[in-house]
């Protein structure tokens, strides 16, 4: 009955207020820590968001880096088969130039005798020259003389 | 068509006993043999203004300085289509230069027919290798150097001879320095030859490869080999330019080296000389009284014919050491004998022979 008139105007017995005051402290320590578990997952939650903002970012430069990569395997591809061509062409190339250096050998040593030879032959035509003078000379001398009578008058 | 005999030397040789070369018909009869001759060629013509004087101060000193280091010595002189109006040299030598021992001299005296017919370019008035050859193929001496009238033979030259250390097959060359006109006048010793001031400009080089260069001054060469080698061109007879050193392409050509024997020899300049007056024809070469001067001399050779140095003309003594060279159509060789003319072999070692310059013909 005491209880039930101690209850009615808001009393309780000591114990009942000490275990209550107890169980409030012990429910504000919760809370206190809940809200810094909350503050710690907010934090947490921040540090995510910058992760994966970061990652994100990232993933942006790797898929931009393998596009880049993409492109220069494909130029190196196509550098590759020109070089396969080059190469090929080259191979023909010296083959050629090996032809051509043997020709130029070749003309140069028909050069050189083409040029002993015309030597040779401008000092012979120097003496035939000269002799064709000679006998020009001498021929036109006799005829000279043969003429000189005939012009006289005949007495 | 056979073509001319080719070019074999037996270089190395010995001397040969000079009456060997009797069964040509030269007609020489040799006292002795000397060490070296001297060949030269000249006329009484006034060649360069004065020519005897300059020739008789220099045979003078030549035959001094030979005699004085006891080298035996004989000038074989070829007096080459004397000028009927003139006296011949032969006659006036010997009082002018009276020390002249007539004993060293060989004289030769040739019909100025052979100039007349042998000539292929009547601006050459003097064929003056021809001339040459016909010493050369009588001279009697180990050696035969060929030089001009006007030469004096340089100190280093002369103790070359004196050394006697002259190698068989080898053509020795000697650089001329010419000394100035002014001097032609007074009578040259050494001092005034070695004198650098009396050069007129820088003394010359022998030119490699060939070593040319006033070769006409100096060609020296043991006589077989001279003989051998059928001395100088007798096929292009169309300049006087170019045929001395022509014979050194041949000489090379046929194995021959070419040596400098370390000294000059002097010559004094002198009016009509090539060296003074080769510019006065610049565009008219063809007037040039030495010929064309760019003709391929070193890139052709020749084989003269075995009867080169008219070896097969008649000569008659006319009296001690002097000879007279008749006209015979037996000794002259054909006008035009064109495979005599050939080219030249490169020898390993030695020089490539000349290569083609191009030479408007115009």
């Amino acid at each position: 009955m005491i209880k039930r008139a101690l209850r009615a105007v808001g009393l309780v017995r000591l114990v009942k207020y000490t275990a209550a005051v107890e169980q409030q402290k012990k429910a504000e320590l919760r809370a206190r820590k809940l809200a810094q578990q909350v503050e710690e997952v907010r934090a947490d939650s921040r540090g995510w968001k910058a992760k994966a903002e970061e990652a994100h970012d990232q993933l942006k430069k790797a898929q931009a880096t393998v596009a880049e990569s993409a492109k220069r395997a494909e130029r190196a591809e196509k550098l590759r088969v020109e070089a396969e061509h080059r190469l090929a062409l080259d191979g023909k190339r010296k083959v050629d130039l090996v032809a051509l250096e043997t020709q130029l050998e070749e003309s140069a040593r028909e050069l050189a005798f083409a040029r002993e030879q015309l030597m040779a032959i401008e000092v012979k035509l120097d003496i035939l020259e000269g002799a064709a003078n000679v006998l020009d000379g001498r021929t036109r001398t006799v005829s000279a003389q043969r003429r000189t009578p005939e012009r006289e008058p005949t007495v | 068509m056979a073509g001319p005999e080719p070019c074999r030397l037996s270089v190395g040789h010995p001397s040969v006993n000079p009456l060997s070369s009797q069964s040509d018909g030269t007609g020489v009869v040799p006292p002795a043999d000397p060490f070296v001759s001297l060949v030269l060629t000249g006329r009484n013509d006034d060649h360069g203004a004065d020519f005897k004087a300059r020739f008789f101060r220099t045979l003078r000193f030549n035959h001094r300085e030979l005699s004085a280091r006891g080298i035996l010595h004989e000038f074989v002189f070829v007096e080459w289509a004397p000028l009927s109006d003139r006296a011949r040299l032969v006659d006036m030598v010997f009082n002018a230069i009276p020390e002249l021992d007539p004993s060293v001299c060989q004289w030769y005296v040739v019909d100025p027919r052979y100039q007349q017919e042998l000539s292929l370019n009547p601006r050459l008035v003097y064929l003056e290798f021809l001339a040459k050859n016909v010493g050369v193929r009588r001279a009697r001496g180990r050696f035969v150097l060929t030089t001009n009238c006007d030469v004096y033979l340089g100190r280093k030259v002369l103790d070359a001879f004196a050394r006697g250390e002259l190698k068989s097959g080898v053509v020795y060359r000697a650089a001329r320095h010419d000394l100035k006109l002014e001097l032609g006048e007074v009578i040259l010793d050494w001092p005034q030859l070695e004198d650098p001031l009396n050069l007129d400009g820088p003394p010359r080089r022998l030119k490699p490869p060939f070593m040319t260069g006033a070769t006409g001054d100096f060609v020296l060469l043991d006589r077989m080999t001279f003989h051998e080698i059928r001395g100088f061109n007798e096929i292009y007879r169309v300049a006087r330019i170019g045929v001395d050193g022509n014979f050194i392409v041949k000489a090379l050509s046929c194995g021959v080296p070419v040596v400098d024997i370390g000294g000059p020899v002097y010559h004094v300049n002198h009016r009509d000389s090539y060296h003074l007056s080769r510019d006065v024809y610049v565009g008219r070469e063809a007037e040039a009284p030495w010929g064309n001067r760019r003709w391929h001399s070193a890139g052709v050779i020749y084989v003269n014919p075995p009867t080169w140095g008219l070896s097969h003309a008649p000569v008659r003594q006319e009296g001690p050491h002097r000879w007279r060279v008749d006209f015979s159509w037996d000794a002259v060789p054909p006008l035009v004998d064109l495979k005599r003319i050939v080219l030249p072999a490169a020898r390993l070692g030695g020089p490539e022979p000349g290569t083609y310059k191009y030479v408007s013909r115009s």
